[in-house]
């Protein structure tokens, strides 16, 4: 499988010392990735270098075959979502996505034919409800951030924390779309979680992170779940 | 008790407050501004008695400061409906604690009455009052006066709580002040005898004070009822929602690519608190060639004409264009991570403000009335602003780097970030631009001259856009990851 994202001498540094050191670490295209690793661990700096909001003390991250600091090129086929500071409070989730369609040259009617696709997901409460993303619950404006990222066919899909704050059901449905976009559409998703049974039912692969540095590198099987609980209860 | 810890957690909140972690040079400018303010009211408060009596010797200067006062309340209501913050402490967390709702309520109303705008009235009708009895007033009665003002001033304290930002009630204000004033000017009305007789019977009549004393303490009660009423996760600690509106934009379409952000920033500034201030705030500066061009001084001093015309027309786009990027600071790293051109980013703001510009120069027209020189004047003000205050602004725009809370109305006096010595300095060529552009060919050749060359800078700007827009967008580029942590550090 030909490599999408490579990481090279990864390092980040504040004052207070490296909270991100990563040698190596190569994520073929198509490949679920799963992130994990307690409060501190470095996931989210990690995201963050690779989407260029922060710059690496040392060494590079290659998005495609593009350095992610020195060029803008990987920005078409790549996209996120981080936190709530990804959304536009003040748009209704109809007026978000045909924003983010107009950025990513997405016309009108493509976006809504990939809206109808998650009306399941969606359940009635985001579309059609004459209300600000500000004024969504926590959960709702999480699914808007999640499907925003799908328009416009990125190859590359970052979600930081995706099942945090989702009901039960939403949950259920958010694995399926992840599981079906890196089997059929060989889209790359990239998910951090703090809940081992998601990765693990979710991810090919899963990568554990201690204070910045990569601690375990599995490939998921049954005795994957097992493995990453005994390493957690430490 | 109670009392005792929420004092002490308001001054935590201010003790830690972002204000206190600004440079040394800032804190002193701060506090300099501060005490002109203050120092501005103390002299007007002794000032204003004497300037009555000098320029209207036949009648007592104190009847007639009375007569002005009701311009005071107006205005009064007027500026604190757009400045004043609604009483706001985290009451949240205080609900399930054991304290009684009422101390948590009397506390909050009371706070309010340390409000910058309750301080001010004080400072200026202290030193007046005391000039008052110094001048042979009956003190007791001065006294009682002073007390009736001071009522007055607080029920307006307690007044815009319960309008709670009522818009219609705003508006009536101003319509009444803008009426009265309107009225006396052109001779037709005057009200101020008749509001005068009100105020005056305070310090005649004396018992008369009992009304503004009834009425702040209803105010009160009323206030701390309906706070008692809404004292509830879903009533007056929740924000209020506010209400959908949609606009048909699709005219915007034509401006091709840029309709994106053009559309995006038109909900922005119609669906946010923040930026509809700034509007209001824009559109004042209209006005401010009313207190420049009907001073006779200035006929003779043609260089502060050219900046008055600047300013008439320029309110939108500096107040607007100085905080571009920070009016997106809240999604900016979903703008940073999406596919955004900077080029086409900047050039739709860039379109925007001189939209406003232009809107300005439309609204100008009247200034007419005060001779083709003087419009001819705005216009070449507004080609200028167009074609180079528009870029200065927003480069100065790149260098704020202040995140912005949209839908937060700016306190009064408390946006220290953005005043900074960057911010000075990038202030410097806006005011002294077209003074010096208009002034040079002023003094080398006419009056007219000085129009021409004002007017020709601005084109002259626009034949160099995308050499100016490049340079901003460098800077941009530059200072990316820095813009990004300051815009996501919380407040």
């Amino acid at each position: 499988m030909e490599t999408i994202i490579q990481v090279q001498n990864l390092s980040k540094s504040y004052n207070a010392g490296k909270v991100l050191d990563i040698e190596a670490l190569d994520i073929p295209k198509g490949q679920s990735f799963g992130l994990v690793g307690n409060n501190g661990a470095g996931k989210t700096t990690f995201f963050s270098l690779l989407l260029d909001l922060i710059l690496p003390t040392t060494g590079q991250i290659e998005n495609k075959g593009i350095v992610v600091s020195q060029s803008e090129e990987w920005k078409p086929f790549t996209s996120s979502f981080i936190d709530e500071s990804f959304l536009i409070g003040y748009l209704t989730a109809e007026e978000y996505f045909y924003f983010i369609g107009d950025l990513r040259n997405t016309s009108k009617a493509e976006v809504d034919e990939l809206l109808a696709e998650f009306e399941d997901f969606f359940h009635g409460e985001i579309l059609n409800q004459k209300k600000y993303l500000r004024d969504l619950s926590k959960g709702n404006q999480k699914k808007v951030g999640i499907v925003a990222t799908l328009i416009g066919n990125p190859e590359v899909v970052i979600l930081d924390e995706p099942f945090a704050n989702l009901d039960p059901t939403t949950q259920i449905r958010l694995k399926k779309i992840i599981k079906e976009l890196s089997s059929q559409k060989h889209v790359t998703v990239l998910v951090s979680s703090h809940d081992l049974m998601h990765v693990t039912e979710v991810c090919e692969r899963i990568v554990v992170l201690d204070k910045g540095e990569v601690v375990k590198d599995i490939y998921t099987s049954e005795a994957t779940l097992k493995e990453l609980e005994l390493y957690f209860e430490r | 008790m109670t009392t005792k810890r929420f004092l002490s957690l308001e001054w935590k909140q201010f003790r830690r407050s972002s204000f206190f972690e600004k440079g040394l040079a800032i804190k002193i400018l701060m506090l300099l501004g501060a005490l002109y303010f203050a120092s501005i009211a103390v002299l007007a408060g002794i000032g204003v008695f004497f300037i009555f009596k000098t320029s209207v010797p036949d009648q007592d200067p104190f009847a007639l400061i009375n007569n002005y006062l009701i311009y005071w309340v107006l205005g009064d209501l007027a500026l604190r409906y757009f400045m004043q913050q609604l009483p706001v402490m985290n009451i949240k967390p205080m609900l399930l604690l054991p304290i009684k709702r009422q101390s948590v309520i009397q506390f909050l109303l009371l706070k309010t009455s340390f409000s910058f705008f309750n301080i001010l009235p004080l400072l200026f009708f202290i030193p007046l009052a005391v000039v008052l009895m110094v001048q042979g007033y009956h003190p007791v009665m001065v006294l009682l006066w002073f007390i009736s003002i001071l009522s007055i001033s607080f029920s307006i304290n307690f007044l815009n709580f319960i309008l709670n930002k009522n818009k219609t009630v705003f508006f009536v204000v101003i319509a009444l002040l803008a009426a009265f004033v309107g009225l006396q000017y052109f001779n037709v009305f005057d009200i101020t005898p008749y509001t005068g007789v009100f105020f005056n019977s305070f310090y005649k009549v004396g018992y008369t004070v009992v009304l503004p004393l009834a009425l702040v303490i209803f105010l009160f009660k009323m206030n701390y009822r309906l706070l008692r009423a809404n004292f509830y996760v879903d009533g007056a600690v929740q924000a209020k929602k506010e209400k959908f509106k949609n606009y048909n934009l699709e005219f915007l379409n034509r401006f091709g690519t840029l309709a994106t952000f053009l559309k995006n920033d038109v909900k922005m500034i119609t669906r946010n608190a923040r930026p509809k201030q700034v509007l209001i705030m824009s559109f004042l500066f209209l006005f401010y060639g009313l207190l420049i061009f009907t001073q006779d001084i200035y006929k003779d001093m043609p260089v502060f004409l050219a900046f008055a015309a600047m300013f008439v027309t320029g309110g939108f786009l500096m107040t607007f264009g100085q905080l571009v990027p920070s009016w997106d600071s809240e999604y900016y790293k979903l703008m940073m991570s999406q596919n955004v051109s900077y080029k086409q980013y900047l050039e739709s703001k860039w379109l925007l403000m001189a939209i406003g510009c232009a809107v300005s120069f439309i609204l100008s027209t009247p200034y007419i009335y005060f001779g083709w020189d003087i419009f001819a004047m705005i216009a070449a003000g507004a080609s200028f602003n167009i074609g180079l205050n528009s870029f200065i602004t927003l480069y100065g725009g790149a260098l704020n780097r202040v995140p912005i809370e949209l839908n937060q109305k700016a306190k009064a006096f408390s946006n220290t970030q953005g005043f900074n010595p960057t911010q000075l300095l990038i202030a410097l060529p806006k005011i002294l631009g077209p003074m010096l552009i208009f002034y040079v060919p002023y003094k080398l050749i006419n009056f007219n001259a000085g129009i021409i060359v004002l007017a020709l800078s601005g084109v002259l700007g626009l034949i160099f856009k995308s050499y100016f827009l490049k340079l901003i967008e460098n800077l941009y580029q530059k200072t990316k990851y820095k813009t990004i942590s300051a815009f996501s550090e919380k407040k």
